[in-house]
């Protein structure tokens, strides 16, 4: 399913991740990931990036993440959050 | 504990606590701040930063409190701030050596004035996209092309004048119009005005000039009047044209016309001529046409407008922009122009 419009969750501080999302015209996800510990954890953020958006069956999107070094728990957590506003269930 | 809270710019109180917080920090508080936050602890005031359409300025921190991700709060603050305003594509002017604080924060580099300046972007298709846009728009038209840019507001024989003297001499005229809608005349009637004043001369196009041409974000102060930074925002901006925008559309000239009246202008004329050469792109200046005695200008007509009405203009318009002019449509920009002491 489609989001209904750009969203953003969480922030840039330490320990956490901004997470950006933003239906686009074509099926897939496109997925950017930047992280302080980009050589160690990125697959990591990538698979919990990747399973939220599986999750919430949300296709056609383009997803920034501006990772803080958050825990996957955390990543999940803004993950959902921007999905929700994304879809306009959330303010 | 960190607080962060918008700041009420309406309450002088408050206004001017961010203001001398800024100056002691050697900053100037920016004007044209449409919404700005600051971060406490407890009374005191340790950082601040500020938006106005997609740019975030006036970013300061106290130095004691650098490290304590202060920074990264007022980034996040503005940045959804400005989301929620439907803004996704953000800039940061700054100074070259604060640049690599904002791109920890994931702000990418477009260009850079040095010693003056650091144009950094966030979101959006970024300048890449941009590049990508023109290099389309150029793929089957000559080398060695030429380049205007105009605001037209609103077009005038001046411009046309202008223009036809370019595509005379040029195998292609690329007329990159600003796009920022800041001028009395919205861009979609300023674009609508230039391509119907040009429809009949073949080897040209009228393109809008994006985020990166003599927008706020490249050239805030060209809004602004402040001349002493003209310069430097000046150098940044021709930075952005000469290695983002000449190349993809092939360009090797930039026509411009001569301003003998508006300061910040005739100072980035002046730039221009100094450093655009060293990049390779010639730059043409025309002398303005003159119709009676005084040189045609869009301000002269938006004068003339704001004092006697739109039947004076008639000679210093092509006949585009006067049935424009007379029709129903323009009755709201004339009655703004009539009210506004700007001079953009």
């Amino acid at each position: 399913m489609k989001l209904a419009k750009m969203s953003i969750a969480g922030s840039l501080e330490s320990n956490d991740a901004l997470i950006t999302i933003q239906p686009v015209d074509k099926r897939g996800v496109e997925l950017v990931i930047e992280s302080i510990v980009e050589k160690q954890f990125k697959d990591r953020i990538e698979k919990a990036v990747r399973q939220v958006l599986k999750d919430y069956d949300i296709d056609g999107v383009y997803v920034r993440v501006q990772d803080r070094g958050a825990l996957d728990c955390t990543l999940k957590a803004r993950m959902e959050a921007a999905i929700l506003r994304g879809k306009g269930d959330l303010q | 504990m960190f607080y962060e809270r918008e700041i009420n710019l309406n309450r002088s109180e408050e206004a001017n606590k961010v203001r001398g917080f800024l100056n002691s920090l050697g900053l100037k508080f920016p004007e044209g701040s449409e919404y700005t936050v600051g971060v406490f602890y407890g009374e005191e005031i340790v950082g601040t930063g500020s938006l106005a359409g997609s740019v975030l300025q006036g970013i300061g921190i106290a130095p004691q409190f650098q490290g304590e991700g202060i920074s990264a709060r007022i980034i996040t603050n503005l940045m959804k701030k400005a989301l929620g305003k439907g803004r996704e594509h953000l800039f940061i002017f700054t100074k070259p050596e604060t640049a690599a604080q904002f791109q920890n924060l994931g702000f990418k580099k477009v260009a850079e004035a040095l010693p003056f300046a650091v144009l950094l972007e966030w979101g959006g298709q970024g300048i890449d996209g941009f590049k990508s846009h023109l290099m389309k728009i150029s793929r089957n038209k000559p080398e060695g092309a030429s380049c205007i840019v105009v605001n037209c507001n609103p077009f005038t024989m001046g411009h046309r004048y202008l223009i036809e003297k370019a595509a005379r001499e040029s195998p292609w005229l690329y007329i990159l119009v600003v796009e920022e809608d800041r001028s009395l005349f919205p861009f979609h009637v300023r674009f609508r005005l230039i391509k119907e004043g040009v429809k009949d001369l073949k080897n040209l196009s009228v393109i809008p000039g994006g985020e990166y041409v003599i927008s706020s974000a490249t050239f805030p102060s060209y809004f602004t009047r402040e001349e002493d930074l003209a310069a430097a925002q000046a150098s940044l901006d021709l930075e952005v044209f000469s290695t983002h925008i000449a190349p993809p559309l092939k360009v090797i000239k930039r026509y411009v016309g001569e301003e003998p009246y508006c300061p910040v202008t005739s100072v980035y004329n002046r730039c221009m001529k100094e450093l655009l050469p060293q990049k390779g792109i010639q730059v043409v200046e025309v002398p303005r046409l003159k119709i009676g005695v005084e040189a045609v200008s869009a301000s002269r007509v938006r004068e003339l407008i704001k004092r006697g009405g739109v039947e004076k203009t008639r000679e210093l318009v092509p006949e585009s922009t006067y049935s424009y002019l007379v029709s129903p449509e323009a009755r709201e920009v004339i009655e703004r122009i009539k009210r506004s002491s700007s001079r953009h």
